[in-house]
């Protein structure tokens, strides 16, 4: 190397020692194409550049919907990225297809990295028999987002304060959102995760009430819908969306953020939507059970893609990007993974919008929460469920009947 | 008191015109809440219906652009459009000329097996030409936006609505032209082409709108956002979190339909006419 | 080959050994179709064989691992998935909703319009206008309209007394709700032919009838209606194949649902190909779908023979 480097400088001159050969490029394929997270997403690429001068990183924006498809359209159509980030779901079907480059050598070897600052529930995920696939950038418990206009209105106790009470749970939940529902005419007590609760996010809908009830999805190849347990939690939400009329039904639209739902469960990312809103609002615990809490997080994570030309220089800026350093800077979008970052006081200061004492309750609900259900055929469970849950989404619909066709229909595939 | 035929008459007419208005309502509204909720903003589009915005929020139109590289994707869009629209014109004259006037053993044969490919569709193929685009290393560029159509099915029916053109020219000119030592693509060019005016330009609208506004072929070839053309764009107005943003889908959506709408509202007989001369074709 | 010309080849094949006009004339042919022809083959033929070829694998798209496994994917589809069977049920079902109702709007509205009155232009303008707007946009706007009760569609509805159902929502609807807006997207384009045949047929036959004291629904019936014959059976080849090509208006308005109701075998193709990753088991489906159409294609045109003869 350090001879060709000298033949080309003696031959062509000075100006070819910054020789394009040694220039590396990764390509980092994400799905926000949000200018704040670009520019944080630039800066650690930029930082990149003290210990790898001639390497640029280029943040490349797939849309979230569309996110896994293309993705797999680039890896199998000979266009790989270098890395990129990983749908919490959409995980153990790219560690099966053996798509995946393995990390733990190389954050094993990096200086100061300490890999056992990461929980090992926050790592479950990203894992297979101890060899590490993917980091988690973002693992951001659901809270519960209300609009506190609403509830000074109707006169109700908000649910920050009802959980300091520790009367916030499932019944509280249901009778706070049909009074909204009720002191509104044309707007509703509650909406699903991003009004998506029928289509696309349906586990995102069903799997809070569903843990603090004391059931499952699917764990170890059973399907756990059709246990008493899942059946009394989606029957609450049946009721409660054609009985009582408080959670915004299917095919309207309630958006919480422009004040057609008093209240919705989300992640604290979308507190960037806030400010527009024009409603002064609040974030609170989950509602507890009848199993008492249980938080439920979402997690994304950052890969390497096994087709990148630049495995290791990959590896590396994974290593790079999720040091204690990069971790607490990105945890002004993203909620840490790492403990070290989490109990840390500028952790709680650092999002602007929401004050620190509802960020004890989110670094309370990461610490504590479990991640959401996963599984290598989730495309085909998700797919073979929606039907089925189509079919439940109806007021006529038979519950615990509808839970046992959703069983039906994925138990093959679990 | 009894009408006169004449009144009779001008009562039918009216009540006809009546009728028809009525079915041309959902014809038209599409448009019409289109364009007057691409100023909305979202409460509004859900709210009580009405076709004037309370607030005209041009700002909608402008956010088109923050949110997607959308004047780039309006580009690609234009720009495939137009090299499909004139590549096809070239080749479907070229072939559908032979097909007409030349004599060559296999013509028939030829036109037979052209002619399955109106059949079949574009589904069926979709997959192979996935793994084609992918071994000529042509992934998430424009190549496959251009090659598909132009030698598809789309292609195969503009040289069918050319040859059936040129079968009906006189072919004293041509042979005029021979005798004025006109080679062959002489010939085409300076005297088939220049006669069938009408023709290309019904192929070349009918490609043009094709092209314009192919959706699978984007969907499965196409992964960067600034190659996205506008059918793709506009299936993807939604934020980092994959949340739709439906006034800003609806102002996108706004701008790419209504420049096409407004040029046939002022050629809509050349463009009628020129998809009624292709529907001959079967 | 008529003697004589054969005599001219002859010749000609004395003076010009191999050129001859003939063989020049079929060079150029040749050579003014090869680009479509060459482009035909690449692009169409070589991949209607390939998928032949992947339908007897098993292959995944992500992992890129395939597996030759026959006539499996076949079975699997036929015997038992059964999905399969409600997708063909699906695309059938579309195919039947959507052709008789669109061929008979498009009549209707071509009778209409075919003879010049004042607004004619206008009518035909707006009947057409959705024909050239993309589908995309078509289906997004719609999916807006048809929402439950906050819809345009069940506000009018609502305004005059009638409680809409909830579209997009309920299989059946939304099934019904797919059609009709294909229909009024793609019925101009039927309308413009029909309208076109119309005027082709000579006022005389129409008067002749008139003078014989035929009533309007017997003109139509008895003159009319059989002159129309060739072009009602091309719509209806282009339209029933138009019924099967249907992707873009599903995979925005509904995604193939609600419980599936609308999954249709175009889209179920690229659900299988494109999101689960099953080449082979979604080559098996392309396949199917090219046996249908075909076999469609060859039963109408048989008609149409047995019309003309």
């Amino acid at each position: 190397m350090f001879r060709t480097k000298i033949t080309a400088a003696a031959l062509l001159g000075a100006s070819f020692l910054v020789s394009p050969a040694v220039a590396q490029e990764l390509r980092f394929t994400v799905w926000t194409g949000n200018d704040a997270h670009l520019s944080m997403l630039n800066s650690i690429g930029d930082s990149f550049k003290a210990s790898h001068p001639d390497v640029t990183v280029t943040f490349e924006t797939i849309p979230a919907g569309d996110y896994i498809q293309k993705l797999t359209f680039q890896l199998a159509g000979g266009t790989p990225p270098d890395l990129g980030w990983m749908f919490e779901n959409s995980m153990p079907t790219f560690v099966k297809a053996g798509v995946l480059d393995e990390l733990t050598p190389t954050l094993a070897a990096t200086d100061g990295y300490d890999l056992e600052d990461f929980s090992k529930p926050a790592m479950a995920l990203w894992s297979k028999d101890d060899a590490v696939y993917g980091v988690p950038f973002s693992t951001s418990p659901f809270m519960m987002f209300f609009n506190k206009d609403m509830f000074d209105a109707a006169g109700l106790e908000d649910p920050l304060t009802l959980a300091d009470k520790g009367e916030w749970d499932m019944a509280k939940f249901r009778e706070v959102s049909a009074a909204l529902a009720a002191a509104n005419e044309g707007k509703w007590g509650f909406e699903f995760k991003d009004g998506q609760g029928y289509d696309s996010r349906i586990m995102h809908a069903i799997m809070p009430p569903i843990r603090v009830y004391g059931g499952n999805a699917f764990a170890g190849g059973e399907c756990g819908f059709e246990k008493p347990e899942a059946v009394a939690a989606v029957t609450q939400l049946h009721e409660m969306i054609f009985k009582d009329g408080s959670i915004v039904p299917p095919g309207e639209q309630g958006d919480f953020f422009s004040g057609s739902s008093a209240m919705t469960i989300n992640q604290i990312s979308r507190a960037s939507k806030m400010p527009d809103a024009g409603f002064n609002w609040g974030i609170a615990p989950l509602p507890t059970g009848p199993a008492g809490a249980s938080p439920v997080i979402g997690q994304a994570g950052l890969v390497v893609f096994s087709k990148s030309k630049n495995p290791e220089l990959a590896k590396e800026f994974i290593a790079h990007m999720t040091n204690a350093e990069n971790v607490a800077v990105m945890a002004q979008f993203f909620p840490p993974a790492r403990k070290s970052v989490l109990d840390s006081e500028a952790f709680t200061n650092a999002n602007a919008l929401i004050p620190a004492a509802q960020m004890a309750n989110v670094k309370a609900a990461i610490s504590d929460g479990q991640v959401l259900p996963s599984h290598e055929r989730t495309p085909q469970i998700e797919a073979a469920m929606k039907p089925r849950f189509d079919a439940l989404w109806k007021a006529d619909a038979n519950v615990e009947e509808a839970l046992k066709a959703v069983c039906a229909a994925i138990q093959s595939e679990l | 008191m009894s009408l006169s035929q004449k009144q009779l008459q001008l009562i039918k007419r009216i009540l006809w015109t009546v009728s028809l208005l009525i079915v041309a309502v959902p014809f038209v509204f599409p448009f019409l809440w289109m364009v007057s909720s691409g100023f909305k903003n979202a409460a509004e589009i859900f709210g009580q219906p009405s076709l004037f915005p309370a607030v005209w929020r041009w700002q909608n139109f402008l956010d088109v652009f923050d949110h997607q590289p959308f004047a780039q994707q309006y580009f690609n869009s234009l720009y495939i459009s137009a090299a499909v629209t004139v590549i096809t014109l070239v080749i479907s004259s070229l072939a559908g000329y032979a097909l007409a006037r030349l004599r060559f053993a296999g013509s028939a044969l030829l036109m037979l097996f052209l002619i399955s490919a109106l059949m079949v569709p574009e589904e069926v193929t979709i997959i192979p030409n996935f793994f084609l685009i992918r071994w000529m290393g042509l992934m998430d560029t424009h190549m496959p936006l251009i090659l598909l159509p132009v030698f598809g099915a789309h292609g195969v029916m503009a040289t069918f609505l050319m040859r059936q053109y040129f079968v009906a020219l006189p072919k004293e000119l041509e042979e005029a032209g021979k005798m004025d030592g006109l080679s062959r693509v002489g010939i085409w060019w300076k005297i088939a082409i220049p006669m069938s005016r009408p023709a290309l330009a019904a192929v070349a609208i009918i490609t043009f709108l094709h092209s314009w506004n192919l959706f699978l072929e984007p969907l499965v070839f196409l992964s960067s956002l600034e190659k996205f053309t506008l059918p793709l764009a506009l299936s993807n107005f939604t934020d980092a979190y994959g949340l739709p943003l439906w006034h800003l889908q609806l102002a996108a959506t706004t701008l790419a339909v209504i420049p096409i709408l407004g040029v046939y509202l002022i050629a809509q007989r050349q463009i009628i006419e020129s998809f009624a001369m292709s529907g001959v074709k079967g | 080959m008529t003697p004589s010309e054969k005599t001219a080849t002859m010749a000609h094949a004395t003076r010009v050994p191999w050129l001859t006009l003939r063989r020049k004339e079929a060079f150029e042919a040749w050579l003014f179709v090869s680009p479509t022809l060459i482009g035909f083959i690449i692009f169409f033929l070589g991949p209607l064989i390939a998928v032949g070829l992947y339908s007897l694998t098993e292959w995944n798209l992500l992992s890129q691992e395939s597996t030759f496994v026959g006539v499996e994917n076949f079975r699997d589809a036929l015997t038992v998935n059964p999905d399969f069977w409600l997708v063909v049920r699906n695309s059938a079902l579309f195919a039947l909703g959507l052709v008789p109702m669109n061929m008979a709007l498009a009549l209707t509205l071509a009778l209409a319009l075919s003879r010049p009155f004042f607004g004619v232009v206008f009518f035909r303008t707006i009947f057409f206008a959705p024909v050239i707007t993309s589908a995309v946009a078509w289906a997004i706007v719609w999916k807006f309209l048809l929402q439950g009760e906050a819809g345009a569609v069940n506000q009018l509805l609502a305004s005059i007394g009638i409680d809409g159902p909830n579209w997009l929502r309920e299989p059946d609807w939304a099934m019904f709700a797919v059609i009709v807006t294909r229909v009024i997207k793609m019925v101009g384009l039927n309308m413009i032919l029909y309208i076109a045949a119309l005027q082709a047929i000579p006022r005389d036959y129409e008067q002749a009838a008139q003078l014989e004291g035929a009533s309007r629904w017997q003109i139509f019936h008895m003159v009319i209606w059989p002159l129309l014959a060739p072009t009602t059976l091309i719509i209806m080849v282009i339209t029933t194949i138009g019924s099967f090509k249907v992707f873009d208006h599903i995979y925005l308005m509904t995604g193939g649902g609600p419980e599936n109701g609308t999954l249709v075998l175009a889209y179920y193709i690229y659900q299988q190909g494109f999101e689960f990753f099953n080449v082979g088991y979604a080559s098996a489906l392309a396949i199917i779908m090219f046996v249908i159409v075909l076999a469609l294609t060859i039963v109408q045109l048989i008609l149409r023979q047995k019309g003309s003869g």
